[in-house]
C-alpha cells in the first residue's frame, strides 16, 4: 500500500474528528460516573434526542445554528426531568438497579424518538456558513468536520478550565476524590450532582446536534453510539477528564487507521484492544481516584 | 513454621513495615502488641500474601512462600481472620462454616454431590461450631447474629480450615469482656501443635496465651522475647502508657 | 447459595403442567410462541446462573447463544455433520469459547466486568459479520433440525418441536441445579459473597469463575443451537449485543438468583412482546417502562417478590423468624 503524505493527514484529520464527537459525550457520561458512581446508559438515547430536536428545528426555523444552541436545552431540560424522577431516587441503589434503569429508559427513549419523529431517517444540512472544503496541511478538508475539531477542542479547553481553575471544579474534584469528605467540607454535594447531572445532558446534546449533519438521524443511534462511548470511558478509566480524552483520542485513531491499515481486523480491533486493557488495567489507563 | 527474613514495606513515602524477622517453631504461639498503626495487619497481609512485600522473604513450613498467591498459601496450611469481619454475609454459619471446610479439603471445584453436604465438611462445622458455641445458631443468616457471635464466626471460618498456621487480627475487638474470656478458653483448648499469631490490644490475654511476644512500633520490632522479659521492658511502658500500668 | 425449596419445586411443578398442557392445546402460532419462550428460557437459566449466584452480569451471554447457532448451523449445514454431533459440537464449542472469556474476566468487577464481557461479545458479533465464510449479513440458511425419528418423533412438526424444546429446558435447568449445587458452585456462592475470603481459604478465584461461566456458555450454546433449529436460519443479529441486554431484563423481571425466576420471566416477557406487539409497535417503551418500575419498586423480579412474600407469611406465623432462603441472596 503506497499513500501520500495527504492521505495519511487526512486520515489523521478524521481521526481527530471522531475522537472529538465521542469525547463530547464521554465526558458528561465519565464526569458522572466520577462523581456519582452513576453509570447512565441512557445517555447515547440522549445524544439521540439531541439530533433529533436539533435537525428539527433547523429544518422548521432558525436553521443549524439555532438547532446548536436549542438541542442541548432542550436535552439538559429532559436531564432536569430525569434527574428529578429517577436519578435522585436511585443514588443509593446498587451499580446493578441503576445499570438496569437505565437501561429501561434506552427503551423507553428509543420510542418515544420513534413516536415523535416516525421511522424514517431525518436529513440535516451542513449550514452554509461552512460549506464546503478548506485547505489545510496540503489537503482538502471538509469545512464542517474542522468545525467538529474546533468545538470539541474549544470545549475540552473550557472544561478543563472550569475543572482546574474555578471554585465549583475544585468542588467537582473533591467530589470524585471522596464525596462523603465533600460533603463534610460544606459542599451540597446533592445540588453539586444535579449541575454536573445536567451539563453532561447538555454536552451529549451538543454532541448529538454536532453530529445530525455528518450522521443521518434514526431512533436507533443512540444505541449506535452507546457501545464506543462506553469503550472510550473504560479504556480510559471510568471517572476521569484526561481518561475521555484518551480514550476518545485511541478510539479515533484505531478505528481510522485500522480501517485504512487492517481492514479485515478493524472491526474486531477495537475490542481486542478494550480485552487487553481490561486484562492489563483492570480499572482502564487513567482511572479517577476514590 | 512461619518465620520472615528482613520484610519491608513502604506505600510510597510511608514506611509501614521495617526489616522484620521473626521466626515462629511449630505449635508456638505468638502475641502480636503494637500501638494502632504499628503496621500489625500490613504485616499479616504480607503473611497470607495479600499485599506483596517491598522486599525480603517469608517462608511457611520450610518453602519459601514469597511470591506464591494468597490461595496457594493458604492451601499449604496458613489460614487467618480478619480485624474487620470478612464472612459471607447472606449466608447462614453453616455455609459460612461449611464453605471453609469445603475448600480446605479440596471439594471446592468438583462437580457431582452437594459439596456442603459431605460426611467430612458437616462433620468440620459442627467440631468447629460446638467449640465456639454457635452449635444453636447454625441455621441463623449472619445478619442475624450478634456482632460478638460475628467475631467469634470469624475466627471460626479459619479453624474450619483446619490450618497449620492461624494468625488471628485482634480477635476481641469490640467484644465484651466476658466473650473475651470465653475467646481465651477456645484459645486454650486449641491443638498443641497449632501455630497461633495473634495481634491482641487486651494484655491480660495476651499474657495469658502468649509464649512469646512480639512487638511492633512504626513498623518495627521493638521487642521480641518471652512473656516475663516483656512485662520488664521500659519500651512497652512507654508505648503502652496508661493501659500497660493496668496490667 | 442455591436450595430447593417447596415453593420453588411447587412453582417448577406448575410451569412444567402449564408448559405441557399448553403444548398439546395450542394452535401453530401458541406453538410458536411457546417454543420462543423455552429458547430464551435456557438462554437465561444460563446467565442467572453466572449472574444471579456469581455476581458475573454477563452482556455476552447473547453472542454466546449466536456462537451456539453458527456452530450448529457450520457444522450441520455447511460441513454436513450428523445433527446430534452437531448440536454436541456447538454446544462444546461455545463452552470453551465461554471459559476463556471468563478466564480473561475473572479480574474484572462490577461495571468493568460487564463492559468486559461486553467487548467479547462484540468481538464475536463483529468476527462473525466480517468473515465471509458465515454469510456476512445474509446470515446461513439450510439448517435441518435434529432427527428423532427412531422414537418416532418428527420435530418439523411445531408440536413435537415445541415439546422438543421444553425438554431441553428442563435439562437445562436440571444441569444448573446440578452445577449450583456441587463443591463448584458452593465455591462460586462463596465467591459471590466474598472473594477476598474465599482465596484467603485456598480458593483460585479466577479458575472458580471460568469454569461457571465456562458452564454457563455451553447452556447458552444450546439455546443457540435451538433457535438455529427452530427458524433453520441464522444471521448476526442473533449476537447482538441488545440480545444479551435484553436477557439480562428478563432475569431481572423473573428473579435474579432464584433459578425458577428467569422462567417466569422468560414466559411474561415473551408473551407481554407479542400481547403489546399486537396492540402497538412500541412494545420498547411498555418494556423498558415495566422494567423501570420493576428495578425502582426494589421487589427481585416477579418471583422474588413471591418468595419474599411467602417468607413474610411464614415469619408472620412462626414465633422465630428464621427464614433460610431470602431472595437475593439465594
Ligand atoms: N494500602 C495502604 N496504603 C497506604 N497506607 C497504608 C495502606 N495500608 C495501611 N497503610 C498505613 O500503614 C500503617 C499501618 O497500618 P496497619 O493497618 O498495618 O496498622 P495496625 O498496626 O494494624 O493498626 P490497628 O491497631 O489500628 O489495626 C497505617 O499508618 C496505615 O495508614
Ligand atoms: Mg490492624
Amino acid at each position: 500500500m503506497t499513500h501520500d503524505a495527504g492521505f495519511w493527514v487526512l486520515q489523521a484529520l478524521n481521526a481527530l474528528q471522531l475522537s472529538m464527537l465521542l469525547f463530547l459525550l464521554s465526558v458528561g457520561l465519565t464526569v458522572i460516573f466520577g462523581l456519582m458512581h452513576f453509570v447512565n446508559l441512557a445517555h447515547g438515547a440522549l445524544y439521540a434526542l439531541g439530533a433529533y430536536v436539533a435537525a428539527s428545528v433547523a429544518g422548521a426555523w432558525g436553521g443549524f445554528w439555532v438547532g446548536l444552541i436549542v438541542a442541548p436545552i432542550a436535552v439538559a431540560a429532559m436531564g432536569v426531568v430525569l434527574y428529578g424522577g429517577l436519578i435522585r431516587r436511585m443514588r443509593r441503589s446498587g451499580p446493578m438497579a441503576q445499570v438496569l434503569v437505565t437501561f429501561g429508559l434506552i427503551f423507553a427513549l428509543l420510542d418515544l424518538t420513534r413516536i415523535i419523529w416516525g421511522d424514517v431517517a431525518l436529513a440535516s444540512d451542513v449550514p452554509a456558513l461552512l460549506e464546503g472544503q478548506v485547505r489545510l496541511l496540503g489537503v482538502d478538508y471538509p469545512a464542517y468536520r474542522l468545525f467538529v475539531i474546533g468545538l470539541g477542542l474549544a470545549v475540552l479547553a473550557v472544561l478543563a478550565f472550569v475543572l482546574g481553575r474555578t471554585q465549583i471544579g475544585a468542588m467537582i474534584r473533591a467530589g470524585v476524590d471522596n464525596d462523603a469528605m465533600a460533603a463534610c467540607l460544606g459542599i451540597d454535594v446533592e445540588r453539586l450532582f444535579f449541575v454536573v447531572f445536567c451539563v453532561g445532558c447538555a454536552l451529549a446534546g451538543l454532541a448529538g446536534a454536532v453530529a445530525a449533519p455528518l450522521l443521518s438521524v434514526t431512533p436507533d443511534m443512540g444505541l449506535q453510539i452507546l457501545i464506543p462511548v462506553l469503550i472510550v470511558i473504560v479504556i480510559g478509566g471510568l471517572g476521569s477528564l484526561k481518561g475521555a480524552i484518551a480514550g476518545a483520542l485511541i478510539y479515533g485513531v484505531v478505528q481510522t487507521f485500522g480501517a485504512v491499515l487492517a481492514p479485515q481486523l478493524s472491526s474486531v480491533l477495537i475490542y481486542a484492544l478494550l480485552a487487553l486493557v481490561l486484562v492489563t488495567r483492570p480499572t482502564g489507563l487513567f482511572p479517577a481516584k476514590g | 513454621m512461619l518465620e520472615t527474613r528482613n520484610l519491608d514495606k513502604s506505600f510510597g513515602a510511608i514506611h509501614v513495615t521495617r526489616d522484620v524477622s521473626l521466626k515462629l517453631e511449630r505449635g508456638e504461639r505468638r502475641v502480636i502488641l503494637g500501638p494502632n498503626g504499628a503496621g500489625k495487619t500490613t504485616l499479616f497481609n504480607q503473611l497470607t500474601g495479600e499485599i506483596a512485600p517491598s522486599s525480603g522473604r517469608i517462608i511457611l513450613d520450610g518453602a519459601d512462600v514469597t511470591a506464591l498467591p494468597v490461595a496457594q498459601r493458604a492451601r499449604a496450611g496458613l489460614s487467618r481472620s480478619y480485624q474487620k469481619n470478612t464472612l459471607f454475609d447472606g449466608l447462614s454459619v453453616a455455609d459460612n462454616l461449611g464453605l471453609a471446610a469445603m475448600v480446605a479439603q479440596g471439594r471446592g471445584m468438583g462437580l457431582g454431590r452437594d459439596g456442603l453436604l459431605h460426611p467430612e465438611v458437616r462433620e468440620t462445622v459442627e467440631e468447629v461450631a460446638a467449640q465456639l458455641r454457635l452449635s444453636d445458631h447454625l441455621d441463623a443468616r449472619v445478619s442475624e447474629i450478634s456482632y460478638g457471635m460475628r467475631r467469634q464466626l470469624e475466627v471460626g471460618v479459619a479453624l474450619a480450615t483446619r490450618p497449620k498456621v492461624i494468625l488471628m487480627d485482634e480477635p476481641t475487638s469490640g467484644v465484651g469482656p466476658e466473650m473475651a474470656k470465653g475467646f481465651h478458653d477456645l484459645l486454650a483448648a486449641l491443638p498443641r501443635d497449632l501455630t497461633l499469631l495473634i495481634i491482641e490490644h487486651d494484655i491480660d490475654l495476651a499474657f495469658a496465651v502468649a509464649d512469646t511476644i512480639t512487638v511492633l512500633n512504626y513498623g518495627e520490632v521493638v521487642f521480641d522475647g518471652l512473656p516475663e522479659a516483656a512485662r520488664g521492658s521500659s519500651l512497652l511502658k512507654e508505648i503502652y502508657l496508661g493501659s500497660w500500668e493496668d496490667a | 447459595m442455591f436450595r430447593h425449596t417447596p415453593l420453588r419445586v411447587a412453582a417448577l411443578a406448575l410451569l412444567a403442567v402449564a408448559g405441557i398442557g399448553y403444548a398439546f392445546g395450542a394452535s401453530y402460532f401458541g406453538l410458536e410462541i411457546l417454543t420462543e419462550i423455552a429458547i430464551l428460557a435456557i438462554l437465561v437459566l444460563a446467565l442467572d446462573m453466572v449472574a444471579g449466584f456469581g455476581g458475573m452480569v454477563s452482556l455476552a451471554h447473547g453472542a454466546l447463544a449466536g456462537v451456539g447457532a453458527y456452530g450448529y448451523a457450520m457444522l450441520q449445514a455447511q460441513a454436513g455433520v450428523a445433527p446430534p454431533i452437531a448440536l454436541l459440537g456447538a454446544i462444546g464449542l461455545t463452552g470453551a469459547l465461554a471459559w476463556a472469556i471468563g478466564a480473561v474476566c475473572a479480574r474484572s468487577h462490577g461495571i468493568y466486568f460487564i463492559m468486559a464481557t461486553l467487548a467479547f461479545g462484540q468481538m464475536a458479533y463483529s468476527y462473525i459479520f466480517e468473515t465471509p465464510v458465515f454469510g456476512g449479513d445474509d446470515g446461513l440458511g439450510g439448517i435441518s433440525r435434529l432427527d428423532l425419528s427412531v422414537l418416532g418423533l418428527d420435530l418439523m412438526d411445531s408440536r413435537n418441536f415445541a415439546l422438543f424444546c421444553l425438554a431441553m429446558v428442563a435439562l437445562a435447568y436440571a444441569a444448573c441445579a446440578f452445577v449450583l449445587r456441587s463443591g463448584l458452585g458452593r465455591s462460586l456462592s462463596g465467591v459471590h459473597e466474598s472473594e477476598q475470603r474465599m482465596r484467603a481459604l485456598g480458593l483460585t478465584v479466577w479458575r472458580v469463575k471460568a469454569h461457571v461461566f465456562g458452564l454457563s456458555g455451553m447452556i447458552a450454546g444450546l439455546s443457540g443451537a435451538l433457535a438455529a433449529q427452530h427458524i433453520m436460519y441464522v444471521s448476526p443479529g442473533l449476537l447482538s449485543w441488545t440480545v444479551s441486554g435484553e436477557a439480562l431484563v428478563v432475569v431481572i423481571l423473573g428473579g435474579l438468583g432464584t433459578l425458577v425466576g428467569p422462567l417466569v420471566g422468560a414466559a411474561f416477557f415473551v408473551v407481554l412482546k407479542h400481547e403489546v406487539g399486537a396492540i402497538t409497535p412500541y412494545w420498547h417503551l411498555v418494556t423498558g417502562l415495566v422494567l423501570i418500575a420493576v428495578v425502582m419498586s426494589r421487589a427481585n423480579g416477579i418471583f422474588g417478590a413471591l418468595e419474599a412474600w411467602v417468607g413474610r407469611r411464614r415469619a408472620a406465623r412462626q414465633p422465630q423468624p428464621l427464614a433460610k432462603e431470602v431472595p437475593g441472596n439465594a
